[in-house]
């Protein structure tokens, strides 16, 4: 069974010297910071206090970041505590990429930043400046779904649809980095991705075949 | 069913809606596009139980972007009206920003409004509340139960005492979250007096009759949309705080807001499967027939709200057993309200009773299922009706047969592979499924396409496909010419989608509005002399593929569109209707199954992994092969997360969840499942409603704990009576 912490089913990065789009794990830290908005407090004579110390907030820091989803480039002035996630669901109206946790635990919000699968809640828009982003809205070619998507339909790998944009793109993902030799390795690869639905089987039967015709 | 043809019904289609799922284009509540729309971010209460001293918002509404901090202090009183015939539970309803009162850790206690989500919930973080902390009591094991439901025939005191064998067990079974993959997510937006909220439920019509109490406007004022729920499994049941919040928020902005919970948030703003200690006493004969059973149940319910659910039945009418008497406590606690989780009550009552059958089988040295066989009864012995259909023989003879129970070797540790003790178990299962009234319009086009709305609901069971299939056999049209429209409620009325009545309930209303208005059709036809049918017997047309003929003959027809366009109508409507069975004092009703299972449990470390599963179903007629086999295979995975993982940790000094997440909150993941199977029994239950169906959803993920922890007891020899079942349990 998991019973360690649910990795991001990204591998953690290696050689990565330059600032890029890839989910370093300053990238991480500096986005959980941003995201995770929790109240700080403490016990204090049996009454809970907020912290006092909490600063008072000035402007937030805006940048402008160049990016191309899904083949069309796009320049925005975005808050840098945006999420890839946020700015695609909120400002791009692209809400394929789904928010099942926030945290990097589910990876309903897979997408592919320059060809490799990261869960973008984790990935900082600010620091994706000429990255390519790939995400459920752009796979298919026109109106010709992308094999994997048909597979899923064939083998009926989901139920309620809300982790499928992100098993799919997990699942291409998956299949790219040759990760499809057995079903177990395949459950391995996509252990990221969590389906509530428990669609399990046939998401693997959907990414085995999919490979299997590569 | 209808004479007609089944074309649809009964065969494997793939999914009506998949397309827009796999490619991201199915809208989800929180993804409407709402012109004008804020973002809203709730503060959650960081005491379990006191008051609110005092909510300084300076800093948060100093906070660029942020638009207002709403909290009691400033929140306008709200009507909440009572609101019978809804999910809500007995007690008095929470109610948002009303008072200085905390009855839980994480309660709403104020609402960041802001124009962009990064400053909401930043600025939810700037909020400062003060509070005047009491203790809170979460914990069932200390706290004092209330007033018990009870049940009882016979003497089952005197039936133990005179059993030649008594077993006394005790089972507890952790909180469960529902933690659909979705989050709950309500976009709320007035137009003068009429409110529009976009809501993640599985009743639209639910959150409609609530919203309309809560801030005291006509039903017909309130419009709830949603078409996709990203599951739920029971947590969309009813309307909760959050989506008046919205609501709330929306009218004092005078303009849209949006509020998605956090994942955290899940644990606390919607509800949860409880708690639960179970005492089991059972005495038998020697050859295991039951004597007596004595059930003592204790489960959480909130302090505002008394949360029950149907966990006696099981116990009630399973097993053939003369004396039985039961307890059911409703613990109030210091938390937020329970609510119903799949396979609601029974696949707790099954932990409890099938795994102390099993236990009783290994102290009798009776195979498991002989044990049951020996305990069938012949009918409901609670109310002493006949079995509508109770197939759960068959379901043990498939099940032992396609799952090769012949291998299960009663002496445990019997079996070893490397590291790993190797055992076999199975369980019973059975369910319940509710039945209430539900309606459908449909609309036959003269262009031959037709349409059914209800406002009904698709977490994820594929009601879009099956009700398709349903619609497209009554009308004698293919799939392509039928759509099927759900989750509004401006559509007629249907039940809440769980207690899988989905199928039941709104299919055969489907089925009644469709079967009209194929009537209205034919007699049209028959009764025009310019119809080829002019003078055809009417109970001698069929309809396929948008074409009626008579039967026999399919040179003498005509299709649809011709038959209208000839008459000058544009359409024939109709609305259809369910209420229950026609006689329901006349037969009991449930679903069974029978689960089998393979574990290995790591001898040095205690991990446990099902290395195979197989459920066999008696659910009636099944309407949609292919989603159906996803369903059960889902209700496994839900099983195995309940036998091995799941388990929501309260700190009992401050009724904080401690492992409030999906890293903390365990739940299974693709590694975690090897190839299960299912196997639904064929056949039909015409006794239960016009389709002949019993329901899928719920009893899928009943007996799957049992099983597991049966096995686990054959392959090490430990009999593990709490759930979930860990490796420190086994060490």
């Amino acid at each position: 069974m998991s019973t360690e912490l649910p990795q991001s089913s990204v591998p953690p990065p290696t050689g990565v010297d330059e600032p890029s789009s890839a989910p370093t794990r300053r990238t991480f830290i500096a986005t959980t910071t941003a995201v995770g908005a929790v109240v700080a407090g403490g016990v204090i004579g049996g009454t809970l206090l907020v912290d006092d110390e909490v600063a008072a907030a000035g402007a937030p820091p805006e940048s402008r970041v160049s990016l191309t989803v899904n083949g069309t480039r796009r320049t925005v002035t975005v808050d840098n505590r945006t999420s890839l996630l946020d700015l695609l669901r909120e400002q791009f109206g692209l809400t394929g990429s789904k928010k099942g946790c926030n945290a990097g635990a589910c990876g309903a919000c897979t997408v592919f930043v320059d060809g490799r699968r990261v869960n973008s809640c984790l990935t900082l828009a600010v620091r994706l400046e000429g990255a390519e982003v790939t995400t459920i809205e752009g796979l298919a070619e026109g109106d010709e779904l992308h094999p994997l998507q048909q597979a899923f339909v064939d083998e009926d790998a989901f139920q309620c649809g809300y982790c499928t944009p992100g098993q799919i793109m997990s699942g291409v993902g998956c299949i790219q980095e040759g990760h499809t030799g057995s079903p177990e390795e395949i459950r391995e690869w996509m252990s990221g991705n969590i389906c509530r639905c428990g669609c399990y089987v046939k998401i693997v039967r959907a990414v085995e075949q999919t490979a299997a015709r590569k | 069913m209808s004479p007609q043809p089944q074309a649809a019904v009964g065969v494997p289609l793939s999914r009506v809606d998949g397309r827009l799922k796999v490619t991201g284009k199915a809208r989800y509540a929180a993804e409407f596009d709402v012109d004008g729309v804020v973002h809203a971010v709730i503060v959650d209460a960081s005491i379990g139980r006191g008051r609110i001293t005092g909510v300084d918002t300076r800093d948060a509404e100093a906070h660029p972007g942020v638009l207002r901090v709403i909290h009691h202090g400033n929140a306008p009183k709200l009507p909440y009206r009572d609101n019978p015939g809804s999910n809500n539970l007995p007690g008095r309803r929470l109610r948002v920003f009303q008072d200085d009162k905390v009855l839980f850790h994480g309660q709403p206690v104020a609402v960041v409004v802001a124009t962009t989500l990064e400053a909401a919930q930043h600025g939810a973080s700037l909020v400062k509340v003060r509070y005047e902390a009491e203790q809170p009591s979460t914990d069932l094991a200390e706290a004092k139960a209330g007033e018990p439901t009870e049940y009882a025939r016979g003497d089952a005191e005197a039936g133990l005492r005179d059993s030649a064998v008594r077993m006394d067990l005790t089972y507890r079974m952790a909180r469960n979250h529902h933690n659909p993959m979705e989050t709950h997510a309500t976009i709320a937006r007035w137009d003068g007096n009429k409110l529009t909220v976009w809501d993640k439920t599985q009743w639209v019509v639910g959150t409609q009759t609530e919203l309309s109490t809560v801030f005291d406007v006509p039903l017909d004022s309130v419009r709830v949309i949603n078409p996709f729920v990203g599951g739920a499994f029971g947590s969309g049941l009813r309307c909760w705080p959050h989506t008046v919040v919205a609501a709330l928020a929306a009218r004092e902005m005078k303009r849209p807001v949006k509020v998605v919970l956090t994942r955290k948030q899940m644990y606390f703003g919607t509800g949860f499967r409880p708690r639960y200690e179970y005492r089991l006493s059972l005495g038998s004969d020697r050859r295991g027939r039951l004597k007596a059973t004595v059930h003592e149940i204790d489960a959480e319910t909130s302090s505002y709200e008394t949360f029950e659910e149907a966990i006696m039945l099981a116990g009630q009418m399973f097993y053939s057993t003369p004396n039985v008497s039961q307890a059911y406590r409703k613990v109030p606690l210091d938390v937020n309200s329970p609510i119903w989780m799949r396979g609601p009550g029974f696949a707790n009552a099954s932990f409890a009773i099938e795994s102390a059958m099993d236990e009783l089988a290994h102290r009798l040295r009776v195979d498991p299922i002989e044990l049951r066989l020996r305990n069938e009864p012949a009918e409901d012995e609670s109310n002493n009706l006949p079995w509508s259909t109770r197939r759960l023989r068959e379901c043990y003879t498939v099940g032992a047969r396609e799952f090769g129970w012949h291998r299960h070797n009663p002496k445990p540790r019997a079996r070893r592979d490397g590291d790993w003790l190797v055992g076999l178990g199975m369980a019973a299962a059975v369910y319940d499924p509710n039945n209430m009234e539900a309606h459908a319009r449909a609309r036959l086009n003269a262009d031959g396409t037709a349409v059914v709305e209800a406002a009904a609901s698709d977490m994820g069971p594929g009601t879009y496909t099956s009700q398709t299939q349903v619609a497209a056999d009554a009308l004698g049209l293919t799939m392509r010419a039928v759509t099927f429209r759900l989750g509004d409620s401006l559509y007629p009325q249907t039940p809440p989608h769980g207690g899988s009545m989905t199928m039941m309930c709104v299919g055969s209303a489907n089925l009644d509005a469709c079967n009209k208005i194929r009537r209205q059709a034919i007699k049209l036809a028959v009764e025009d002399e310019a119809s080829p049918l002019y003078g055809a017997k009417a109970e001698d047309i069929v309809v396929r593929s948008g074409r009626l003929h008579v039967q026999g003959n399919p040179a003498r027809g005509e299709t649809y569109q011709r038959l209208l366009t000839r008459n000058n109508l544009t359409h024939l409507e109709a609305d259809g209707s369910w209420s229950g069975p026609q006689d329901p004092e006349r037969h009991s009703y449930y679903s069974y199954g029978a689960v089998f299972t393979e574990v290995g449990v790591d001898a040095a470390l205690g991990l446990v992994r099902v290395r195979r599963m197989l459920g066999v179903y008696d659910c009636g007629r099944i309407v949609s092969p292919k989603l159906a086999d996803s369903q059960a295979l889902g209700g496994m995975v839900g099983g195995i997360g309940q036998a091995l993982l799941e388990h929501t940790v309260t700190d009992h000094r401050d009724g904080r969840i401690v492992n409030a997440d999906l890293a903390g909150y365990l739940v299974p993941v693709n590694a975690d499942i090897p190839e299960i199977k299912a196997i639904y029994l064929e056949g039909e239950d015409m006794q239960a409603d016009p389709l002949g169906v019993k329901g899928v959803g719920e009893i899928v993920q009943v007996g799957v704990a049992s099983a597991i922890a049966n096995a686990v007891f054959n392959a090490t020899g430990r009999r593990i009576r709490e759930l979930p079942i860990t490796a420190e349990a086994l060490l």
